[in-house]
């Protein structure tokens, strides 16, 4: 079987497409495969963990569309993500309406309120729209909590099993399907969207939003569209969640998620479709890891140390993960899996 | 050159750290000779940690105690599942989760906003669990989901008829100000309020939230004060309260307003946070005994805590979960001796149906070594324990001033403002 090397397409579906040899047919069909077949290997902890990766991948993705593609600083995405939840969780207990009516409905109302929100990145960019972005967040928290007559305020509110046609997806195993299906087609339309005339611009923006105007990109438009899918997916992850924890209230929502989240696509990789993959794949596992075999190994193993003392260091790692990346590869992980790829393919040749 | 060997060198590290749990995916962890497993989750970090990791140390010693001495539940050793869940929702999810794949056959938690994050992933799979501090949330209506002790909305009706018996001299109602922590802690109380304070001849001018991590609430006691109240309640953690008792204090409200606490507050450390002389005269409820009362189970109690954390002595926090461990040794006590050991050994939904059924559902007039209320299942009513008592504090010291009093049962869900 002949390596490929170089460029050799022959017609302009070859050259524009994703999966370019059966080499990566092969791949991605495969980790497809062992991906839907978790379910045989995993138990419910591990496919729990799974599925919050899934739903932090579809929001992670839209926040990538909105900051790594358009370079829009939004620090508010939790907000967002709790607008979807409380949207989904009130149409589906209150109003008793079907789970897709309300996983629809949650990401168009995270959508068209991410569009007002979006409204001061016409005038304002970088830190000054992170602020406003921030502000969402708490103003959008803030009404959930005082709204007690629909979304049960400060203490929250139930969301049912999500069902699809009498199906109703009571298990680990079937929110896994669901949460995975929805994930795989969010990381489709991603990867499509930032090779449309819609992601050029986009990319256009970011990269120089003066150049892009005089150009004829309708920076308005363009903008504002980038919020209305990045929050949009934010509000199908919400949704997602609601569904799966059960109860929501709030707190679940905090700052810190959002901070999290930009930490997450730096990580993995701004601008690019993997680059969310593998930031949210790196954070969750390494909060569980943390959680559930550094700190009690710690704990159980110095004795000598002050009760408690490993409980801090979640929080060091997580920063100084994050400062290191920014340091040392702030191209994140992706930057790193694309040299891998260029090297592989040029192997055994260094150039 | 040597970027580039950095670089790598560190990510792969993290890497490593990051996929080692895969290792361990398939499957879960054996476990060797005869043992009976629980799961407890404490926000030992994060921002309640002022409370989450005492009641850690508690649940831990708690169970070191009944392993080494007692030689385990009728000659099971208890395992305990702990980990820690920083008071976040998306965390303790996950950690019920672990504690379900790993065999455990029930389950506590110290906060009632962590336990109503995980309460419909555990009703769902009917996985018993035991919250320490309650709400009426957690057990309205009851499912799978038991108070260890009276909930928030219990401490404000026992203050609340406290007050009237002995503090209120006044003609006509009081006139009370709630301020809440914006969760579950703080939400209770302003339910038991909105349901009792009529019958009780109670007014209520003003209800007003804070976050844990609030920085000032001089606005709100401003606005407060202004409405002139006879009283103050706050149902809320330790660092909060000390926050609004310090700005009280500041605007002249206190002394003179009666202030109240929920037992969410009123620990040795709002003593330690706020000061003696800020606290000076504060009520408080809280539904165990202090430390150096004379009640049998507090001497082993003290033995533990000063062999192995020694800075929690003195906190009432370290109390309650040590008899929640308490709780849950007696819990597989009856299931064992009701179920047998190889139905509850199996760790999946049949196990955790006998503990429930044959376990906690069993429990009668059980004596936390005199630590709290005594602990009873009542049919209809999830909480264990119904009893709190009123403290004062005085000199720095938090001091009961009452007997133990029954807080009545609310039936919550009968009201349409109830959380749906």
């Amino acid at each position: 079987m002949s390596l490929p090397c170089g460029t050799r397409n022959y017609s302009y579906a070859e050259d524009m497409a994703i999966l370019r040899t059966k080499t990566h047919w092969v791949f991605f069909i495969g980790f497809l495969a062992l991906l839907y077949a978790s379910p045989l290997y995993l138990g419910n902890y591990w496919l729990g963990v799974v599925n919050l990766i899934g739903i932090t991948l579809v929001a992670a993705t839209g926040l990538n569309i909105l900051v790594g593609y358009c370079g829009q600083l939004s620090i508010g995405h939790a907000g967002f993500i709790a607008l979807g939840a409380y949207t989904s969780a009130i149409v589906t207990n209150r109003m008793e309406l079907p789970f897709l009516v309300g996983l629809i409905a949650a990401g168009l109302v995270a959508g068209v309120v991410g569009l007002i929100f979006g409204l001061p990145s016409i005038r304002v960019k970088g830190f000054y729209l992170a602020i406003t972005t921030i502000a969402a967040q708490f103003i959008i928290l803030w009404v959930i909590n005082h709204w007690d007559s629909v979304t049960g305020g400060f203490v929250g509110i139930r969301a049912p099993y999500p069902s699809i046609a009498g199906f109703e997806f009571r298990t680990e195993t079937s929110q896994f399907f669901l949460i995975t299906t929805v994930a795989v087609i969010t990381v489709f339309f991603a990867k499509n969207l930032a090779r449309t005339r819609v992601g050029r611009a986009f990319i256009a923006v970011r990269d120089n939003d003066l150049a892009a105007e005089v150009m004829g990109i309708n920076l308005l438009f363009y903008k504002l569209l980038a919020f209305f899918i990045g929050c949009f997916m934010a509000g199908i992850a919400g949704s997602l969640l609601a569904h799966w924890i059960g109860f929501i209230n709030a707190e679940h929502f905090s700052l810190k998620e959002s901070i999290l989240y930009i930490g997450m696509i730096i990580i993995g990789g701004l601008g690019t479709t993997v680059g969310p993959i593998f930031g949210v794949v790196l954070i969750r596992l390494l909060q569980q890891t943390l959680t559930v075999q550094v700190v009690p190994f710690l704990e159980g193993t110095f004795d000598m140390m002050p009760s408690g003392f490993a409980t801090g260091i979640t929080p060091m790692l997580f920063g100084l993960v994050i400062i290191l990346f920014l340091i040392l590869e702030p191209r994140g992980l992706a930057h790193r899996w694309a040299l891998f790829k260029a090297a592989y393919r040029l192997w055994p040749f260094s150039y | 050159m040597k970027n580039k060997k950095i670089v790598f060198v560190m990510v792969t590290l993290v890497l490593m750290l990051a996929l080692a749990p895969a290792l361990t995916a398939c499957g879960t962890g054996s476990t060797e000779g005869k043992t009976l497993k629980v799961g407890m989750t404490t926000p030992s970090s994060g921002p309640a940690a002022e409370k989450g990791a005492p009641m850690g140390h508690a649940n831990l010693d708690a169970f070191e105690y009944i392993n080494n001495e007692l030689g385990g539940v009728k000659g099971y050793q208890v395992e305990v599942i702990w980990l820690d869940n920083a008071y976040d929702a998306s965390k303790v999810a996950t950690n019920v989760k672990r504690f379900m794949d790993e065999g455990a056959i029930l389950f506590g938690t110290a906060s009632s906003a962590m336990m109503s994050a995980s309460m419909e992933i555990a009703n769902r799979a009917e996985f018993p669990g035991i919250a320490s501090f309650n709400a009426p949330i957690l057990h309205r209506p009851p499912e799978h989901i038991y108070g260890q002790m009276p909930d928030y909305g219990d401490d404000w009706a026992a203050f609340a008829r406290y007050y009237m018996d002995n503090i209120w001299e006044g003609t006509g109602k009081p006139r009370m100000a709630l301020h809440l922590l914006n969760n579950s802690t703080g939400y209770g109380a302003r339910d038991a309020a909105k349901a009792a304070a009529d019958e009780l001849g109670i007014e209520i001018i003003s209800i007003d939230e804070h976050k844990a991590d609030t920085q000032s609430e001089m606005d709100s006691l401003t606005r407060i004060k202004a409405s002139n109240p006879d009283v103050l309640y706050i149902s809320s953690t330790p660092a909060p309260t000390a926050l609004i008792l310090k700005n009280a204090y500041e605007l002249g409200m206190y002394p003179g307003v009666t202030i109240g606490l929920g037992h969410a507050g009123i620990t040795k450390a709002l003593v330690d946070i706020a000061g003696a002389d800020i606290t000076e005269g504060v009520y408080g409820v809280f539904p165990t005994v202090n430390w150096g009362d004379n009640v049998s189970g507090m001497a082993k109690m003290t033995e533990y805590v000063r062999k192995l954390h020694p800075k929690d002595e003195g906190n009432m926090d370290y109390i309650t979960s040590w008899a929640q461990s308490l709780i849950f040794a007696e819990v597989l006590r009856v299931a064992v001796e009701n179920a047998g050991y190889d139905a509850l050994v199996k760790g999946n939904v049949d196990s955790w149906r006998a503990v429930e059924t044959q376990g906690i559902q069993k429990l009668k007039d059980y004596d936390v070594g005199g630590l709290h209320g005594p602990v009873s299942y009542t049919a209809g009513d999830n909480r264990l324990s119904k009893s709190v008592r009123i403290f004062q504090i005085k000199g720095g010291a938090i001091t009961p001033i009452t007997d133990w009093i029954e807080a009545p049962l609310v039936k919550y869900e009968q009201f349409d403002w109830f959380a749906k």
